[in-house]
C-alpha cells in the first residue's frame, strides 16, 4: 500500500489520535527513522520515538508501562538477527519478546497492538511501512483501555 | 508414610548429634489437622516432633536462600518439587551446594485441605493413613476409605517428578512416576483460554487480576523469585504504586510472570498460596507451553547446568512475530 495514501487514510478517519511508543535501537531502526526522514517518506507524528542502545534494552516492564501511561500500539524495533551492534543483543530480544507477544494476546490485548520487528539502517521504507502499517490497525481498533491505569489523563 | 516418619527423625537426630548440620529444616505438625507447617529444628530432642504426611505440601527449598543460611549447615528434607526448586536455585546461585544437605523423599502426592472439606471427611479427623492407592481417613466415627487421587492437590495429579531429582540420601522406595492425568493435559486450561476472542480473555484476566490484594504470597513462595531485592518493594523504583488501580494489579500479575519464564518449575504453589484464588498457574503454563513450542521442550530445575531458555539463544530461533520467516543473516 502507498504511504501517502495511507496517510491520507489516517488523517480522515476521525478525531481519535493515536499515541504509539516505539522503542528503535540505536544502530539500526533509530538510523532506519533518519533515512525515512532524509529520504522525505511519510510516517506519522502519533509515533513517539524512544532511542535504546539496543533492542534487548526494552525490557517488559517498558512495555506494560507505555500501555498503563496511555499508549494505543508498542512497537519494538531492532537489527535484523545477525546484525546485532552487539553482536547476540536482539537474539535474545527475540526469544524474549516472541513470548511476551504470545503472554500479552493471551490476557486479551488484541495483538496488533504490540508490535517487533526487524529494521535496519538502509530500510527507510520499511520503516515507514512498519509504523504506517501499525497506526492504521491501531486506528481501527480504537484507543486502548486495556492495562490502562485510570488515573491517566493525556 | 507412619514408617519414613521415624527414618526421618532418626537420620535428623543423628545428623544434628554428629555435627553433620546446624539446622534440620523439616516440617512440624501445627494444631489443626491439615497443618503440617515448614519448622527449623536446632537441638536433638526438638526433633521428636518431625513429622511427614500427607499434609506436607510446603517447599522448603525456598528457605535455603544464601543469606538466611549464611554459613550454616543445613539438613533438608525435599520432595519431588521441592527438589525442581532447589535445582532452580542452584542454577539461580541461590543457594551453595557445599552448605546443603540434601535428603530426598519420594512424594506419593499432597492432600488439598479443600477437597477434604468438600467431601466432609474432616469432622472428627484424628488421622490420615496411606494404603497403597488409597487413603484411610480414621474419624471418630470409624475409618473411611478413599482413591487418593479424590484428595490430592490438582497439580500432585499432574506430577510427573514425585521421586527427587536430586539428593544426597533418599529415603524410602521410589514411586512410581505415572500420572494420574496425562501430564500434557495441563495444557488444557490454556487452551481453552486460548481458544477464547481477545475481549473475552480480557473480560476473564481483568476479573481474575482485580480481585488481587498483592501480598505477594504468590513471590514469596516462588522458588523462581528469588532477587535478593525484589523491584516491587522498592519505592524508590516507581515500578508499582500502593493504589488499588486494575492496571497495578496486571502490572503485578503480567511481570510476576513474565519474571520466572523459563525457570518457573510448574509446582503450583503461586496459585495454592493464593488467598484470592487467582489462577496464576494458567500464566505460567502458558508460559512454558510457549517455550516448548517455540523452543523446544524444557522442564526448569532438572539440570542446574543446563541454561534457562531466555538466557541462551540459537541462531536459527524461530519467533512469535514476523510471519513465516525465521530471521538470521540473509532472510
Amino acid at each position: 500500500m502507498s504511504v501517502i495514501a495511507n496517510n491520507a487514510a489516517v488523517k480522515n478517519a476521525q478525531a481519535f489520535e493515536p499515541l504509539i511508543v516505539a522503542f528503535c535501537c540505536n544502530w539500526c531502526s533509530y538510523a532506519g527513522a533518519d533515512l525515512a526522514g532524509t529520504s522525505r517518506l511519510n510516517y506519522p507524528a502519533n509515533i513517539k520515538i524512544i532511542r535504546v542502545p539496543c533492542s534487548c534494552r526494552v525490557n517488559a516492564n517498558f512495555v506494560l508501562r507505555a500501555f498503563q501511561r496511555g499508549a494505543d500500539g508498542v512497537i519494538i524495533a531492532g537489527c535484523h538477527p545477525g546484525d546485532c551492534h552487539y553482536m547476540t543483543g536482539n537474539y535474545y530480544t527475540r526469544r524474549r519478546f516472541s513470548l511476551l507477544k504470545n503472554l500479552l494476546a493471551y490476557v486479551g490485548i488484541e495483538e496488533a497492538r504490540f508490535k517487533v520487528d526487524w529494521i535496519s539502517a538502509s530500510e527507510g521504507n520499511k520503516f515507514a511501512d512498519v509504523m504506517n502499517g501499525v497506526l492504521e490497525k491501531v486506528h481501527k481498533l480504537g484507543p486502548n483501555r486495556k492495562l490502562r491505569d485510570s488515573r491517566w489523563r493525556r | 508414610m507412619e514408617k519414613i516418619k521415624e527414618e526421618i527423625r532418626q537420620i535428623a537426630r543423628e545428623a544434628l548429634t554428629g555435627k553433620k548440620v546446624d539446622i534440620i529444616l523439616a516440617w512440624e505438625k501445627g494444631p489443626l489437622w491439615y497443618d503440617s507447617y515448614p519448622a527449623f529444628f536446632t537441638k536433638e530432642e526438638e526433633v521428636d516432633s518431625l513429622t511427614w504426611d500427607s499434609f506436607c505440601i510446603n517447599n522448603l527449598s525456598k528457605y535455603l536462600l544464601e543469606e538466611t543460611m549464611a554459613d550454616k549447615k543445613v539438613g533438608v528434607f525435599v520432595k519431588g518439587c521441592d527438589a525442581l526448586a532447589f535445582n532452580q536455585m542452584m542454577q539461580d546461585n541461590r543457594i551453595r551446594r557445599d552448605n546443603v544437605v540434601v535428603y530426598g523423599l519420594p512424594c506419593p502426592g499432597m492432600i488439598d485441605p479443600d477437597k477434604v472439606r468438600a467431601k466432609r471427611l474432616n469432622r472428627g479427623l484424628t488421622e490420615v493413613k496411606q494404603s497403597g492407592d488409597e487413603l484411610i481417613f480414621v474419624t471418630k466415627d470409624g475409618e473411611i476409605t478413599v482413591p487418593a487421587h479424590e484428595v490430592y492437590y490438582d497439580k500432585c495429579l499432574y506430577c510427573h517428578y514425585p521421586n527427587p531429582v536430586v539428593y544426597d540420601q533418599l529415603i524410602g522406595e521410589k514411586v512410581a512416576a505415572e500420572t494420574a492425568l496425562d501430564r500434557s493435559e495441563r495444557f488444557s486450561q490454556v487452551e481453552a483460554l486460548e481458544a477464547l476472542s481477545a475481549e473475552e480473555r480480557f473480560a476473564y484476566w481483568d476479573s481474575q487480576f482485580s480481585k488481587c490484594m498483592r501480598c505477594f504470597a504468590c513471590r514469596n513462595v516462588c522458588p523462581a523469585c528469588s532477587c535478593e531485592r525484589c523491584t516491587f518493594d522498592d519505592d524508590d523504583l516507581d515500578i508499582l504504586g500502593k493504589a488499588r488501580e486494575d492496571s497495578e494489579d496486571q502490572f503485578f500479575h503480567l511481570i510476576r510472570a513474565y519474571h520466572v519464564v523459563g525457570r518457573c518449575i510448574d509446582c503450583g504453589e503461586c496459585s495454592r498460596v493464593c488467598p484470592q484464588d487467582i489462577p496464576l498457574e494458567k500464566l505460567n503454563r502458558k508460559l512454558i507451553k510457549d517455550i516448548n513450542a517455540l523452543y523446544g521442550e524444557y522442564q526448569a530445575g532438572l539440570d542446574p547446568s543446563t541454561k534457562a531458555p531466555l538466557v541462551t539463544y540459537q541462531l536459527e530461533d524461530a519467533d512469535s512475530f514476523t510471519a513465516g520467516e525465521k530471521g538470521g543473516k540473509g532472510t
